[in-house]
């Protein structure tokens, strides 16, 4: 990998040369509160200082509505849509999101290849943007807190500029592009210092990997009752995590009885009817046995790697309408097992 | 269109309708294109694997195949009417279309059990899938010991393909093949009473050197497993199949997954068949 300099001054030169990978979405400003990737047109129309945005990236890949096929039974003929997606420039992924993709990645990618999230992946250009943790955030905790891979050029701050890592070959060449110059020792030093504090910042002391050991502990425990008092079974903390991806099928005719459509939405596991099959029978009938179920597969080895689908983004905290704390949970349960007998 | 969509359905027909039981039909279907055929039977080589049945504009559902990949040209369908998109399956007359995708899922390791005993155990509709195994196991019956077939359902009327069965059984008298039926809401003539496993004692196969093959509901499963290990049975040789709600059948829709934090499964893709030993590695199956 490269190690090289934006300066300040340039940001608006990367912004014009990076137009010719794709439309650029970069994080802005949508409420007092609220961040999304939103479509942008300037450098400055960026807000590069969020913590996180409110709906992950994984929507450019996997949208949460995608017709699959379309139908007509006269012909009897089954057709794909075309392609509704040109190249993409996602600019100012944290680690924890570039991390995210890799584990969306690791599902549609993976033997055999999910058609509609391939043709859509191949179209993404990555910039990568470091960030400091709030008290959400707990990459630290689910080891995704540095991304060495999954992007195209990673920008981390400095006093005048950016510290840039540049991985891709369509990276060097835009890197050649803007003529960056190497990385000084001073500019080392400044992007070790920020790692320092980014270190000092977290405030969630546990490993989920040894937090798979803790789940296990708890896989018959009441406590689940006791956590999930409060869950309104909204799903909220599936539409905003970077690695749920579950999704349902719907087949829908039209009027003329001749056409049709199969699409697939966005599912989540905190519904009732997810498990539930023919007959009435639910696998998962409390939300108690469906909020352990969602704690298991976010802490769960990827599919094919060992590491965990959560991220440590904080976003199914962060955004919980019931407040209930992800990570607090979690340290709970690593306290029950500590004292269990 | 040829595209790599492993989600892509493919066109089939209807070519034959069986009523097997009051609520169960057979469906004998091949695809229209032999180039899908050929695809489909190149891929069919475990018995027990399943296909998505898809009814454009209605709905999409996981069925097993019940016929063995030793039947080539066709395969077959017993299902069940239980809901929105089986009652109009079972509305579907030959000629009819219907759109397929699959086959999915592991099926039984037939190949490892080579040179051994079989035991079959089945509830209900559990026997479709293990139609295709034991029809299989006819099929290359050089590679196999003895083999007994229990199978079980509430009344007689419900005993899946009881006339083949009764057949079979004829067919291979004195060539260690043994059928046993049963079932637990009646008694009739012609067949047993009770559960299935009230006659493992009969079957004609040796616990040491067998293989137990076992379908049904998976509250059985438990008393089964027990049963046969304390009967003297491989532990690693005993396997059964599991069922989830299922979108995709290629572990990406996350519908059918099972496990914990430490060992996360795709019932429609690591299964549905698992072994023992993995019952015992993923409890939450039996869950
Ligand atoms: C691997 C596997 C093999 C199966 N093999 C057979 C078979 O050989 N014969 C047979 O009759 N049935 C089989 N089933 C069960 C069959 O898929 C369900 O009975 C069927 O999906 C019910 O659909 P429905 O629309 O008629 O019922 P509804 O109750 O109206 O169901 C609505 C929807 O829920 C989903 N659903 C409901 N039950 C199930 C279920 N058990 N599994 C997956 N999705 C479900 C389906 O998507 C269905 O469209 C199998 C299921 C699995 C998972
Ligand atoms: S967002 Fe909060 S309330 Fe909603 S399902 Fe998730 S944990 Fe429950
Ligand atoms: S589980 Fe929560 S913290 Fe982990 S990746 Fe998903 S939204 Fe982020
Ligand atoms: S059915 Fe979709 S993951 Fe198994």
């Amino acid at each position: 990998m490269r190690y090289l300099k934006l300066r300040y001054e340039d940001r608006d030169r990367l912004f014009e040369a990076l137009r010719k990978y794709g439309e650029i979405y970069g994080p802005v400003k949508i409420s007092k509160k609220t961040y999304d990737f939103r479509k942008v047109s300037r450098f400055d129309d960026m807000d590069l200082n969020y913590v996180r945005t409110i709906s992950p990236p994984k929507k450019f890949v996997y949208p949460p509505h995608e017709v699959m096929f379309e139908i007509d039974r006269e012909k009897g003929k089954v057709s794909i849509p075309e392609e509704d997606m040109g190249p993409i420039v996602l600019f100012g992924l944290h680690h924890c999101d570039i991390e995210g993709l890799k584990r969306l990645d690791s599902v549609f990618m993976g033997y055999p290849a999910d058609f509609y999230y391939s043709r859509r992946r191949k179209h993404l250009f990555i910039v990568g943007y470091d960030c400091k943790p709030d008290e959400f955030c707990a990459c630290n905790v689910t080891h995704t807190s540095f991304s060495t891979d999954g992007f195209d050029i990673f920008l981390h701050p400095l006093p005048d500029g950016w510290l840039v890592r540049v991985l891709s070959e369509r990276g060097q060449a835009l890197a050649d592009e803007i003529g960056m110059e190497d990385a000084s020792t001073d500019d080392f030093k400044a992007f070790e210092r920020y790692q320092e504090e980014r270190r000092q910042g977290f405030k969630w002391d546990m490993d989920a990997y040894v937090l798979r050991g803790v789940l296990e502990m708890h896989r018959h425990s009441d406590v689940w009752e006791e956590l999930s008092e409060e869950c309104l079974a909204c799903g909220n903390c599936n539409t905003t995590c970077p690695t749920c991806r579950c999704y349902e099928v719907r087949d829908i005719p039209s009027i003329d009885g001749v056409h049709a459509i199969q699409e697939r939405v966005w599912d989540s596991c905190q519904f009732e009817h997810h498990a539930l099959v023919a007959g009435g029978h639910n696998f998962r009938p409390t939300v108690a046995d469906r909020m352990k179920n969602r704690y298991n597969c976010k802490i769960s080895p990827a599919y094919g790697t060992n590491l965990s689908y959560c991220v440590g983004c904080g976003r199914c905290t962060a955004f919980c309408p019931a407040g209930i704390n992800f990570w607090e949970n979690l340290q709970k349960l690593s306290e029950v097992s500590k004292h269990a007998k | 269109m040829p595209n790599n969509n492993p989600l892509q359905p493919k066109k089939a027909v209807i070519k034959k309708v069986f009523k097997v039981t009051p609520t169960e039909k057979m469906f004998v279907i091949s695809f229209v294109d032999p180039k899908d055929q050929e695809e489909f039977e190149r891929n069919y080589t475990r018995p027990a694997r399943f296909v998505q049945v898809n009814l454009p504009g209605i709905g999409e559902v996981p069925i097993s195949l019940c016929s063995p990949p030793t039947q080539k040209g066709f395969f077959a369908l017993t299902i069940r009417r239980v809901g929105r998109v089986t009652t109009v399956i079972h509305n579907l007359n030959e000629g009819d279309y219907v759109w397929i995708r699959g086959p999915y899922g592991n099926g039984f390791p037939i190949d490892e059990w080579k040179g051994r005993d079989l035991l079959f155990l089945s509830a209900g509709l559990g026997m479709a899938p293990l139609r295709s195994v034991f029809l299989y196991a006819l099929d290359n019956r050089w590679d196999y010991g003895n083999i007994t077939l229990i199978n079980s359902a509430r009344t007689k009327r419900d005993l899946l393909y009881y006339e083949e069965l009764e057949a079979i059984a004829r067919t291979y008298k004195g060539d260690g093949v043994k059928v046993i039926q049963t079932v637990t809401r009646e008694e009739v003539e012609g067949v047993c009473k009770g559960r299935c496993h009230l006659y493992i004692p009969q079957a004609n196969v040796d616990p040491k050197n067998s293989v137990v093959i076992m379908c049904g509901p998976p509250r059985m499963y438990q008393s089964i497993f027990d049963e046969v290990i304390a009967r003297g049975f491989d532990p690693d040789y005993i396997y059964a199949t599991f069922e989830r709600r299922m979108r995709c059948g290629i572990g990406k829709c996350g519908h059918c997954n099972v496990g914990s934090s430490d060992s996360m499964l795709y019932v429609c893709k690591d299964g549905p068949v698992f072994s023992y030993r993995q019952v015992q590695r993923y409890p939450e199956l039996m869950e």
